[in-house]
């Protein structure tokens, strides 16, 4: 009996390993949304390859950003092409792109395809931290220009790797420097913060304990969970204990979406409670939370939520939000906003870059940095390709009139 | 110390829930020896009815279940008469199983993933009830309180079932020796049909809950929830639907007490205690004692 139990154990197992396994891979045999190419830099159109979550804790924020580069990709072939300088006339866009199920197992094998298979003329990253940490030692390895939408994790920009440009949000060192600002202001001694263990969380929670310990503030509660945390209710009830002014909870959107229902059910309240992701997928809480459940939460807001001034490439965010609804039938949120404004990075690259070398596409990129502003914002890295022009601000949801408001605190 | 009763508590409280979550996987493997890989798809389907028979119809969770143990339990006795049979003629059953309930998961993830769409919902942790409970001077949250008292009468009508009625020592009969129990005249078809019924109902059961003890739900939760179940039968015991009691008991308080104290590692443990017993007693804390008793 004992060995049947064992044999049981032991296929079982291997199931799951393999099942796991199987899940990891299963896109491998997805075809590209269009053919894969199979010499590099053909004549009459530019390859954009890229990777996208359309299951998995990812799908939420990735799959957005996915279709605002589809929405980018659709106006400019429809426009009949982009001006590529190094061919000197308008060039169409074709994409390459493929599933990797929020897996970054996947997205590894997936990446290295994209570059050594489809040999895409420009690489772009998948949603965040997590899944583009596995594209930049590819593409630094490849010598192949990586342009990072969302990947803010410190950790990737580093002096000695050129192939890496940062373009629709700030690095992760420079996203709490608003919040600890914020804090600071308010005289807070008893802050505490709960963040997830991936780079774009850790590197976020470093600079704010960072920024808070030059004002004297040392959190009373500062500890990293799992990204794949999905309870929140013991963590927020040991934060409580603490008796913290501010709440500080760094995670993805579905660490969030946990963190406010274990929020909402314990019937706690801060006088600050700050998550991230509500500033930027608002529809996404307000479905799940109501505006009563938003109301007073504090977050980073960013476009539609505000509108940028002086933009000088691209559309406004009010010709955006009506173009985009007219192709796809729904109002953006800030991540189709990211994709977007990826695209018009790749498009100025190709405008600007003499050929069509990683090298000196990378010229491109730092050539432009600076002097344009887009509807998501100032578009400038720095010498690690990091994007240091766009800011975050802090701002706090309030229900006014049954509609809910951004009020900005910084 | 009032952060240690609270994790105690609170790893009591789900840890019996987490026993139910598992209950049903470690029910089918006891009667059919087969894997049921797609186990957490099926508690992710029972969290995804109880989220729209409120959100759409306003449906209390409750009446959602009770749906839910007709539809789950007829659901199961049909998948069990168009599959399982064929399956256990053939030479490998326990390997065939992995195979085809591994394509059955990810057929429901996928048909879940185009009708439900990718985002995570929730439910208002209210829909359950709104009180607090307090122990040891510690509020608990109602729905804990309440999912843990559900799990509780689940698992004891399972146990009344499997020890107090007719079917239920047939079970057992099948569970200990499949072909002696065909030969003493046992229905072993309708018996195990009727037991692969109860093993989704314990998952809907259990996934009409899910969305308040484990937050945001959404279509490819179904493997996670399928490996912590795994981790919590091995850890009790494979084959013995008690066994998983035990197992959910010491899976959830490691997971409530190491979210105290080192929270950062609290998602290693499944893993960690899965090797642990493989390493110690292969055939699971309650083995082959309990199993026989």
């Amino acid at each position: 009996m004992q060995s049947r139990f064992r044999k049981g154990t032991l296929w079982a197992a291997a199931a799951l390993s393999g099942s796991m396994f199987l899940a990891g891979c299963g896109t491998t045999t997805s075809a590209p949304a269009s053919g894969p190419a199979k010499t590099k830099s053909p004549a009459a159109e530019i390859s954009i390859g890229t990777l996208y979550a359309s299951t998995g804790s990812f799908a939420t924020s990735s799959m957005p950003e996915y279709q605002g580069l589809q929405f980018w990709i659709n106006q400019v072939n429809a426009a009949g092409g982009t001006y590529v300088k190094a061919a000197g006339k308008k060039e169409k866009i074709r994409l390459v792109s493929y599933n990797d199920q929020s897996s970054a197992q996947t997205a590894t094998s997936l990446y290295n395809q994209l570059i050594t298979v489809n040999h895409v003329n420009m690489l772009v990253a998948d949603f965040g931290s997590v899944l583009t940490s596995v594209a930049v030692p590819i593409a630094q390895e490849h010598k192949q220009l990586l342009f990072d939408q969302s990947g803010t994790g410190t950790t990737f920009f580093t002096p000695n790797n050129p192939y890496i440009v940062l373009t629709s949000l700030p690095t992760s060192a420079l996203w709490p420097t608003s919040l600890a600002n914020y804090l600071i202001s308010q005289h807070y001694k008893n802050v505490a913060i709960v963040y997830c263990e991936n780079d774009f969380d850790q590197s976020q929670d470093q600079t704010l304990t960072r920024l808070l310990a030059k004002a004297g503030i040392t959190p009373t509660y500062n500890n990293a969970v799992p990204t794949s945390t999905s309870s929140y209710t013991v963590i927020l009830h040991n934060m409580a204990a603490t008796h913290p002014q501010a709440v500080i909870e760094l995670g993805y959107p579905n660490n969030d979406i946990s963190f406010m229902q274990a929020l909402q059910a314990s019937g706690s309240t801060f006088p600050t409670t700050f998550t991230i992701f509500p500033g930027q997928l608002p529809s996404l809480f307000e479905k799940n939370f109501g505006m009563k459940g938003l109301n007073n939460m504090f977050t980073y807001p960013a476009p539609p939520l505000f509108t940028v001034q002086g933009v000088n490439y691209g559309m406004s965010i009010a010709q955006f939000e009506q173009a985009f609804k007219k192709q796809t039938g729904s109002s953006p949120n800030f991540l189709n906003v990211a994709g977007y404004n990826t695209g018009l990075i790749l498009q100025k690259t190709l405008a600007t870059a003499t050929s069509l070398s990683q090298k000196s596409m990378r010229q491109a990129v730092t050539g432009f940095s600076g002097s344009i502003t887009t509807l998501d914002g100032k578009f400038q890295i720095n010498n690690q390709g990091a994007q240091i022009g766009e800011t975050l601000p802090v701002g706090q949801f309030t229900v006014s009139n049954g509609k809910l408001k951004v009020n900005f605190m910084s | 110390m009032s952060t240690f009763l609270f994790a105690v508590v609170s790893g009591i409280l789900f840890g019996v829930f987490f026993s139910l979550m598992a209950i049903g996987l470690n029910f089918a493997f006891g009667v059919m020896k087969i894997v049921n890989l797609a186990h957490g798809d099926f508690v992710m389907l029972g969290a995804f009815g109880a989220y729209y028979a409120l959100s759409t119809f306003g449906i209390n969770p409750f009446e959602t279940m009770i749906m839910e143990i007709v539809v789950f339990l007829v659901v199961g006795v049909a998948l069990y008469y168009g599959i399982i049979p064929r399956l256990l003629r053939s030479d490998d059953p326990e390997m065939l199983s992995l195979i085809l309930f591994f394509g059955i998961s990810q057929v429901i993830e996928a048909l879940a993933t185009l009708a439900f769409g990718t985002n995570p919902v929730t439910l208002p942790t209210n829909a359950l009830g709104q009180l607090s409970f307090q122990l040891f001077g510690q509020a608990f949250e109602s729905s804990w309180v309440i999912s843990f008292l559900v799990s509780v009468v689940a698992i004891g009508l399972l146990y009344v079932y499997l020890y107090k009625t007719k079917m239920g020592i047939a079970t057992r009969a099948i569970m200990a020796n499949r072909d002696e129990a065909a030969a003493s005249g046992i229905d072993v078809n309708r018996i195990s049909a009727i037991a692969f019924g109860i093993a989704l109902v314990l998952a809907a059961i259990a996934g009409t809950l899910t969305p308040f003890m484990l937050g945001g739900i959404y279509p490819s939760v179904g493997v996670n929830l399928t490996i912590t179940s795994f981790s919590i039968i091995v850890i009790g015991s494979l084959g013995n639907p008690i066994g998983t009691v035990v197992g959910g008991l010491v899976y959830g308080l490691s997971l409530l007490l190491m979210q105290t104290y080192l929270s950062s590692w609290a998602n290693m443990v499944p893993y960690v205690l899965l090797i642990l017993i493989l390493l110690i007693k292969p055939s699971g804390l309650l083995g082959k004692g309990a199993r026989n008793a």
